[in-house]
């Protein structure tokens, strides 16, 4: 039992970093297949860097020797290849930064349709602004990997190859020279990296844990200022920085060998192609631009591969990105979610199997229902049973974590049994298109949802197609009508995220204007009105009880008010206080 | 850019590596400028039959250049993270006396992340900007030098060229970089929005099958942030063209218009090759500036941000009682906003335990805002052992309350540190004593290293009820006597909040306690139960 933590510890620790790598390595792959046309403009672009060099190497020749051929003729085609590499540049710019646009746009397609798909009993505990930061800026960290590292990769070798054709069209010689001094660099740059490897696997743990420790003071500051260890905090921040820089510095010394290998090589191959032409230029003239051109070849050879350690740190970026990019479930991984179980045998189960229920009068039916959220998790519901006909109500009674909000979750199809079988209308849930169950059910809870909008399209977010005098009768019954007119601008306010603020009372009664224009048979209540003053509480329940006319209703509550209201209407009870009180009684 | 020299002056004390890094970064200019000008004197005085160098000062040139290199890149990366840590120092203490460090008070937790991401984009001002720039500067006249020796009109249009690219084309990129951001930012804020609203709103979006209109609002805002960048991404290439172009432009200036001195001319071209690739990051560097003068200024606005509650300035000595009085207090968050307490008067004794019950959003923080000093209230007073506590200073009142919120951070950092930030010197065994009030004594002792295990960034790696857990064993920690406990059990199941909530039964009865809370378990003993609704406070049950 004590192992537990531990080992689940480091499973999610190998987990992580192992999905991410993964995720990694497919996007890379997946990016290569789609950078051809990149990569042809930049090998394009090489070849008319080398075709300037050429004529920029037969002027100075010329100039040198006043040579025989046309000065104007070598510049007018210099120019026009000037402006053909620069159109051809600007096309790669803008089709790499095209492929960066699409993968991020799959990306984020792809996370947003997991988070949908797993549901809000999915993705229970985690705050949805870390799921908002999935969404918007771990998939934006994924730009420069495809639209600069992937690019850069191809340029890498296709460019210096090319470099290196030409000259040894030109002398075979010098095509060696270039050809050793290219290759000098991936090796010089291997041992600097497993150096930096070696460096950096000894400071990893303490890099990482320095590096956000910034980002991580900052945003528990008021934590900190309230505490009133401001000035201590500000010490240890200034001394881990000086620490992370004595480390950063340790790695970086051996990682920078492999740019210094760059310009080793680079300032080697010109200096070995300028001794190479030295003699034979003495003796022959007609060597002149044959050696300068060899000289141009030299920066064309280097640049690409200056480029590639260039954009490095956007595969760093995106691999930091990835980890909890990869930890989204993937279409396979839905399968280890029992929340998500019940979408996926939906869509396996045989076509005569799915089916949609008669939508007037519905009636519902737990059998021997056994639940739990996890796994290992403890039973929240054992085998329970029990039985709502159409519209009728049933009261869910007991405290808090007793299994209220389990049922609604099982009933709106978020969640899954365990064991045994949910039914409409004698019809298991988990064989109703999951479309056709969200259109059957009404919901509110404690905390309905107020999306930034105005308070029409609020309400209208039910059913947006609806006409104007629906979702006006809608706003009418759930008394929205009555505080829209003491709105700054009635129903035309905005709401939400930097809007206008509603009291509880007034967002339940959006909600429920909102169920009034969905009109659904069956009605799920979980909390409706926990935490209203009592005035408001039944004012609330007013028009609850309205809203319940001829619906099947299931009303989770601990309100005393609930109950009276629930007294009224004169429905059964189902306490799963009394009902775990009993089983607990009977097993002892 | 008045707000990037501001950075900038916060540097003074790092001028010595700044400097020296500057050096090293021309010396290795220099010696790249005499490579390209050696190797091509080399080649074509060979050409023309004499020698005019040895080889080996070439090589010198050549080891030279590559050592430099080296120094130049680890002098400058030491100098720039030694900037850097003086930069985030600064921000640090800055953002806790300015009223901006009370917004994580008000779960703003995205906000202070991205002022993280403003400070983080001025990383590249030292190596990307300032190196570049003072380059390119002392560039211009070697290029001059060396290219009027070949002819004086090719000098002119030559310096005509580099102007462009090293002064006109970054000035131009700047503005426009800096405009862009704007627009980027506002596009970037828009879809932040609608993604928030998909998944907070998961649920209602689920039941209404919203996900198809949502997904198509979300991906409407993104092909507008992405039309924002391709605009900055269309105007930077513009911009990259013109320089490259500069650049061709004077390789055919030095060619045509120099034969007089075909030697020089040679010279000449392998010289400004190697200027105009130097400068050809000016553009760039550019971009980066206008982008970086723009998050200088908003790291700047929250820096220097004035406090929302200033200190006395003679204040007074504070009480040995810690009874609390809240004596006919008005606030509202906004001047023109709603009145969130209307007169309130609260008796709050010393050692009793007090609910305040209310719906979110009726005002229950804002009170433990007030008894923080993170706001003043509009009238009326409150007092501390009959100190009314505006005359005392937040850091004197805050050493007598130890308090409990929904956004109290867990760092990361090991379980003693993230315990000890609200007492110090506690001993272990202390430590241990709070975690046992707290129940997760058990759970500590089960991980590899006890006390020492590490908490990863957010307590990813455990349990949210572990979380509150351990918050509400740094609180019990806390030597303050007064214990405010702001919606301790958010987030929670019921059970574990009714588990949560029951700890603080042992809790010593010489500590006050105030709970906020929308909803009590049923399983808390306290004095008085309070009902805070439009403003004022309602006697509740017990």
């Amino acid at each position: 039992m004590c192992e537990a933590p531990k080992l689940l510890y480091l499973a999610i620790m190998a987990r992580t970093k192992t999905n991410a790598s993964l995720l990694v390595s497919q996007e890379i792959k997946q990016g290569r297949r789609l950078t051809y046309r990149v990569t042809a403009c930049g090998a394009g672009a090489a070849v008319l860097a080398i075709l300037q060099a050429w004529f920029a190497a037969s002027m100075l020749a010329i100039i040198l020797h006043h040579g025989t051929s046309s000065l104007p003729l070598a510049a007018v085609l210099f120019a026009i290849a000037a402006l053909a590499r620069a159109g051809l540049m600007r096309a790669e710019a803008h089709m790499a930064f095209n492929l960066g646009i699409a993968a991020r746009r799959r990306l984020r397609n792809h996370s947003l349709n997991a988070l949908l798909a797993i549901g809000p009993a999915g993705v229970r505990g985690t705050h949805s602004a870390d799921l908002a930061g999935i969404v918007v800026d771990r998939v934006e960290a994924f730009d420069g990997l495809h639209a600069r590292w992937i690019p850069a990769v191809s340029m890498a070798v296709i460019g210096p190859a090319l470099g290196i054709i030409a000259g040894f069209i030109a002398d075979p010689l010098a095509g060696v020279i270039l050809a050793i001094a290219a290759l000098l660099v991936p090796v010089g740059m291997a041992f600097a990296g497993i150096g930096a490897g070696i460096a950096s696997q000894r400071q990893f743990t303490a890099m990482s844990r320095l590096q956000t420790r910034f980002i991580d003071r900052i945003r528990g500051i008021s934590t900190i200022i309230l505490a009133g260890r401001s000035n201590d905090e500000a010490a240890s921040l200034a001394q881990a920085a000086d620490e992370l820089r004595v480390r950063t510095m340790r790695v970086i010394r051996v990682a920078f060998v492999s740019s210094t290998m760059l310009d080793l090589a680079a300032a080697g191959a010109l200096i070995a192609i300028a001794i190479r032409f030295a003699a034979p230029l003495r003796n022959h003239l007609a060597a002149t631009p044959l050696a300068l051109f060899c000289l141009l070849l030299v920066p064309i050879i280097f640049a690409p591969l200056r480029g590639f350690a260039a954009v490095y740190q956007d595969r760093m970026t995106a691999q930091a990105a990835a980890e909890r990019l990869a930890d989204l479930p993937a279409a396979e991984r839905l399968a280890d979610l029992p929340t998500a179980r019940a979408g996926r045998e939906a869509l396996r189960a045989p076509q005569a199997d799915i089916r949609t229920v008669s939508a007037s009068g519905l009636g519902i039916a737990f059998e021997q229902v056994c639940f739990r959220w996890s796994d290992g998790g403890p039973l929240v519901l054992d085998h329970l049973s029990f039985r709502v006909p159409a519209g009728e109500m049933l009261l869910l009674l007991g405290p808090s974590g007793v299994g209220k909000s389990s049922i609604i979750d099982l009933l709106l199809g978020f969640a899954r049994p365990t064991s045994g079988r949910v039914t409409i209308n004698g019809a298991d849930i988990a064989s109703i298109v999951p479309a056709s169950l969200a259109r059957m059910t009404s919901w509110i809870g404690q905390h309905p949802m107020i999306f930034a909008g105005s308070v029409a399209d609020n309400i209208r977010f039910a059913r947006p197609e609806a006409p104007d005098a629906e979702w006006q009768e809608a706003a009418r019954l759930a008394r929205v009508t009555d505080f829209a007119g003491s709105l700054p601008v009635g129903f035309d306010t905005m709401l939400g995220e930097g809007g206008y603020g509603l009291s509880g009372g007034q967002v339940q009664r959006i909600a429920i204007a909102r169920a009034f224009l969905k009109d659904s048979p069956l009605l799920l209540l979980d909390e409706p009105t926990a935490h209203l003053d009592p005035a408001t509480e039944r004012e609330v329940l007013d028009s609850l009880r309205r809203l319940a006319v001829g619906r099947t209703v299931i009303l989770a509550t601990h309100s005393a008010i609930a109950h009276e209201f629930a007294r009224e209407s004169g429905v059964k009870k189902l306490d799963l206080g009394a009902l775990k009180h009993e089983r607990l009684r009977t097993a002892v | 850019m008045t707000s990037l020299l501001t950075i900038l002056s916060l540097w003074r004390r790092r001028a010595f590596w700044l400097i020296l890094a500057i050096l090293i970064a021309l010396a290795a200019l220099a010696a790249a400028l005499a490579l390209q000008f050696q190797a091509a004197r080399y080649v074509s005085a060979a050409t023309l039959g004499s020698l005019l160098i040895v080889p080996a000062s070439l090589q010198i040139i050549g080891a030279s250049r590559v050592v430099l290199r080296y120094l130049e890149r680890l002098v400058g990366h030491d100098a720039t993270f030694r900037a850097l840590a003086d930069l985030r120092v600064w921000f640090f203490r800055r953002l806790a006396r300015s009223s901006a460090g009370g917004l994580g008070f008000r779960r703003a937790g995205d906000v202070l992340a991205r002022l993280v991401g403003d400070v983080e984009a001025l990383d590249g001002l030292f190596l990307r900007i300032i190196i570049p720039a003072i380059g390119t500067v002392l560039l211009l006249p070697v290029l001059m030098i060396v290219v009027s020796r070949d002819s004086l009109p090719a000098a002119m249009l030559v310096l005509v060229l580099f102007l462009v690219v090293g002064l006109i084309l970054p000035w131009r990129a700047a503005r426009m970089s800096r405009a862009e951001a704007k627009a980027g930012a506002a596009a970037m804020g828009s879809l932040r929005v609608a993604a928030l609203d998909t998944l907070t709103g998961l649920r209602e979006v689920r039941l209404f099958g919203a996900e198809g209109r949502m997904l198509a609002n979300i991906q409407a805002r993104e092909s507008a942030l992405f039309n924002a960048q391709r605009s900055l991404a269309s105007k930077s290439a513009w911009l990259q063209s013109a320089a490259f172009l500069a650049a061709q432009a004077a390789i055919l200036v030095i060619i045509l218009l120099g034969p007089a001195s075909p030697l020089a001319a040679v010279a000449a071209l392998f010289v400004s090759i190697a200027a105009f690739e130097f400068a050809g990051a000016m553009p760039a560097a550019g971009i980066l500036a206008g982008q970086a003068s723009a998050s200088a200024d908003r790291v700047l606005d929250a820096a220097q941000a004035r406090p929302a509650v200033s200190d006395p300035t003679q204040p007074a000595r504070l009480p040995a009682s810690h009874a609390l009085t809240f004596d006919h207090v008005s606030f509202r968050w906004r001047n023109a906003g709603p009145l969130v307490l209307d007169q309130l008067d609260l008796q709050i004794p010393q050692g009793s335990r007090i609910a305040v019950l209310g719906p979110s959003g009726a005002g229950k923080s804002t009170l433990a805002a007030l008894l923080l000093k993170l706001a003043s209230p509009e009238s009326g007073q409150i007092r501390l052992g009959g100190v009314d506590i505006a005359t005392l200073t937040a850091v004197d009142l805050r050493s007598r309350i130890a308090y409990l919120s929904q956004t109290t951070h867990i760092f990361a950092d090991t379980v003693a540190n993230n315990l000890r930030l609200t007492n110090e010197s506690a001993s272990d065994d202390a430590l241990w004593t709070a975690l046992e009030a707290a129940q997760l004594a058990d759970f500590v002792r089960s991980l590899p290293v006890g006390l020492n295990s590490w908490l990863d960034e957010g307590a990813g790696n455990i349990s949210g009820g572990q979380a509150r857990r351990l918050a509400l064993a740094r609180t019990f920690l806390s030597p303050a006597p007064i214990l405010i406990l702001d919606e301790p059990g958010a987030g929670l199941d019921g059970a574990t909040e009714a588990a949560l909530l029951e700890t603080l039964n042992h809790v010593p009865t010489n500590r006050t306690i105030l709970l906020i809370t929308h909803r009590l378990m049923g399983v808390e003993k306290l004095d008085r139960i309070w009902r805070l609704a439009n403003g004022h406070l309602v006697s509740a049950t017990g």
